[in-house]
């Protein structure tokens, strides 16, 4: 039974990590006023990436880079067409998403079937890999997961407590008023989206380097749409979209524990979704919208 | 401001040539094709293939696209044209463009949520002959095939019996429908004639293609016990569970389905089937271009004996060299056979099914309630096993209601 529940946890943190690099990204993003729904593209695009340059070069490191610079590149786009040609948000997203996906399945069509080389393997933590069960669990996991939860403390630091952060905020939520103070608004949100889809491409190289270890086509099967919806979730707080990743997460492991007991799999598989829809009810009735709400600048194009 | 606005432009027109040339779709592959007209200016056959996942599935639609290639290098007078990720209900309007853009002579339709659309399409077009894989609705244009591989599954069964440790055999299944429930079945009984004590554990991903669920369902198997996996769905992700296991030294035998998979996990996949769609495609095509006219008959149901279904995980190894040891050292006990080992064991059945001497679907067969299904000594015959939808005794758990 304690194994069945350390490994069930430990496939949790697994099936999480990616959902948690893009949540983060995908926070980053909003919190400046850009909404980004090319997650699923971008996600994918890090993926083959990442996978090519692994098998090319036979260094994995490199597949991390690449997928980080192929996230990136396509989040440039994104950033070129809605901030400064002031595009409609939704629509480039969406778009982005398509192009993403199908760039993905013609690039990685040459590699289908293959194996990695090498994989990002797990690694052990000196000392704290030792404590018993917690160790085991959180401390044995790949790179990217230490890495995913260093990037979502220290956005959630970041946005709360520096003066970048703070400009960030603002520029999402009135960006006029913090242009009249001298915060460059285009150059931030440029910025923001950039770096937000370089963390998509980072979720894209777990998926199809730690995750899994040969390249299939759409190996990111809808994860970058969970993101988004992730991101509402988390209420555009890095800290609860961690904790929103590893549940999600742990929701799509369960499906599969659970299924011996007759609970249908569809069913579990809905309550993600069915989470996000409560999350933003509970925030809609709140009073106090003070601390919990979108930016308010989110998905409008700003113009001097 | 304007410099970005005519780069943009620009983009956007790359852009939109970019898309206009995917979403034109049908990919044209005619090898040598000026060459051949020089020669054979005569009879030319196009035929059209609808495929439900993307070629690069590794699976179903990956060994169809290998059977139509097998065909296209056989006959120089064909021409194929293939249309990929075609969803069920889209069906009747790609089938229309093939017939009237692409002027296809034959259409193949390679899943079985087609059937309704090709029939419609044949009434249709009466002068384009149809062929609809897996299903059973006919007509003088319209003919069926089908390479089945429950066979190899009951093999597969037998290696899964004497192999695990824990009596217990995990199956991550696609869906709840005939085709999966007669493998698991097969498979299930393949393990009881080797290992009575033994149960098969079943997890449904209801899903044809999905990489991770399949993944976490095979991980659920392994976290509940069970320690040999083999599934019906379209992705090697079973395998790769399977191998990430063995090299931290746990014990997870995995057998590969429908494609080469046993390069995914070198470590864990002892065997698995293999489909062989290129004779099949090449012995319809040829009945088509001798002239055939009616179809209403034309059902091929191909098995071991027409080699349409192969043991193995890689082509011409029908057990990993790695495991023969292993099952040399298992010894498996049944009345016809006496007492073999393992390997020797596994492939006296498979000549026996090659050469249709042996059935495993053989009563007396009893399904999860104790009723008898199968009589003794009585054969199921395809009508039965097409339509089969109860779990044979060993397999733990109830089929999902549909």
């Amino acid at each position: 039974m304690v194994e069945l529940v350390v490994s069930t946890l430990h496939r949790t943190i697994m099936a999480g990590t990616s959902l948690l690099l893009g949540t983060t990204g995908e926070i980053l993003t909003e919190r400046s006023g850009i909404l980004n729904l090319g997650v699923e593209g971008m996600m994918n695009l890090g993926a083959v990436a990442g996978f090519i340059v692994t098998v090319r070069t036979g260094n994995v490191l490199w597949g991390v880079v690449a997928a980080l610079i192929a996230g990136g590149i396509a989040a440039i786009l994104h950033g070129i067409f809605t901030i400064y040609v002031k595009a409609n948000q939704t629509v480039s997203g969406l778009a982005l998403s398509m192009l993403g996906v199908g760039l993905s399945g013609v690039l990685g069509k040459p590699y289908i079937g293959h194996q990695l080389p090498v994989r990002l393997e797990q690694i052990e933590l000196p000392l704290l890999g030792r404590i018993p069960l917690l160790g085991e669990l959180v401390f044995h996991q790949d790179p990217l997961f230490y890495i995913g939860v260093l990037l979502a403390i220290g956005s959630w630091f970041f946005l709360r407590y520096t003066r970048a952060g703070i400009r960030i905020r603002s520029v999402g939520e009135n960006p006029k008023a913090s242009e009249s103070q001298g915060v460059p608004v285009q150059r931030i949100r440029f910025l923001c989206t950039v770096g937000g889809g370089a963390f998509a491409g980072l979720a894209g190289a777990h998926v199809a380097l730690s995750y899994s270890t040969s390249w299939t086509e759409g190996i990111v099967a809808g994860r970058g749409w969970i993101v988004v919806g992730l991101t509402i979730f988390s209420l555009w707080d890095p800290l609860r979209g961690m904790i929103g990743a590893f549940l999600f997460g742990g929701i799509f492991v369960t499906q599969y524990i659970l299924q011996p007991l007759g609970i249908p799999p569809n069913l579990l598989a809905m309550l993600p979704y069915g989470a996000t829809l409560v999350v933003l009810l509970m925030d809609g009735l709140r009073k106090d919208k003070r601390s919990l709400h979108a930016p308010a600048a989110l998905g409008e194009p700003y113009s001097r | 401001m304007k410099k970005i606005g005519s780069v943009l432009i620009v983009l956007i027109i790359v852009g939109l040539l970019f898309g206009t040339l995917m979403g034109c779709g049908g990919k044209k592959e005619t090898p040598a094709k000026e060459a051949q007209k020089a020669e054979q200016p005569a009879k030319k056959l196009k035929a059209g293939f609808l495929y439900i996942g993307p070629v690069g599935d590794y699976g179903w639609s990956n060994a169809h696209d290998v059977g139509r290639k097998y065909a296209q290098s056989k006959l120089p007078w064909l021409e194929t044209v293939i249309v990929e990720s075609v969803p069920e209900g889209d069906a009747i309007r790609i089938i229309d463009r093939l017939v009237n853009e692409e002027k296809c002579d034959v259409i193949f339709t390679t899943s079985f949520g087609y059937m309704d659309d090709t029939v419609k399409a044949a009434e249709k077009y009466k002068n384009t002959l149809f062929f609809h894989c897996s299903g059973f609705k006919r007509a003088p244009n319209l003919g069926t095939y089908f390479a089945e591989l429950y066979q190899m599954y009951y093999l597969n069964g037998l290696m899964a019996g004497v192999l695990t440790q824990s009596n217990k055999v995990g199956y991550v299944g696609a869906f709840p429908i005939s085709e999966v429930i007669r493998h698991i079945d097969a498979y299930a009984l393949g393990v009881k004639e080797a290992n009575p004590k033994a149960k098969v554990e079943v997890r449904w991903i209801f899903s044809w293609y999905d990489p991770a669920k399949a993944k976490e369902a095979a991980q659920s198997l392994v976290a509940a016990g069970a320690d040999v996996l083999a599934f019906t769905e379209d992705s090697p992700s079973v395998i790769e569970v399977g191998q990430e296991h063995m090299k931290k030294g746990k014990k997870v035998y995995t057998f590969s389905h429908y494609s080469p998979m046993q390069k995914f996990g070198e470590d864990s996949v002892v065997s698995g089937q293999l489909v062989d769609w290129g004779p099949m495609y090449v012995k319809i095509l040829t009945d088509v271009y001798n002239g055939q006219k009616d179809f209403t008959n034309y059902d091929l149901w191909w098995l071991a004996a027409e080699n349409a279904a192969l043991l193995g995980g890689e082509i011409g190894q029908p057990i990993n060299p790695k495991f023969v040891d292993l099952l040399k050292s298992k010894k498996i006990k049944s009345k016809d056979l006496g007492e073999m080992n393992a390997y020797d064991y596994v492939m006296k059945r498979y000549e026996q099914v090659k050469a249709n001497q042996f059935e495993p679907f053989t009563g007396p067969i009893k399904d999860q309630k104790g009723v008898e299904r199968i009589p003794a000594g009585k054969k199921a015959d395809p009508a039965h096993l097409l339509s089969i939808e109860y779990f044979v005794d060993n397999v733990v758990g109830e089929i999902p209601r549909k």
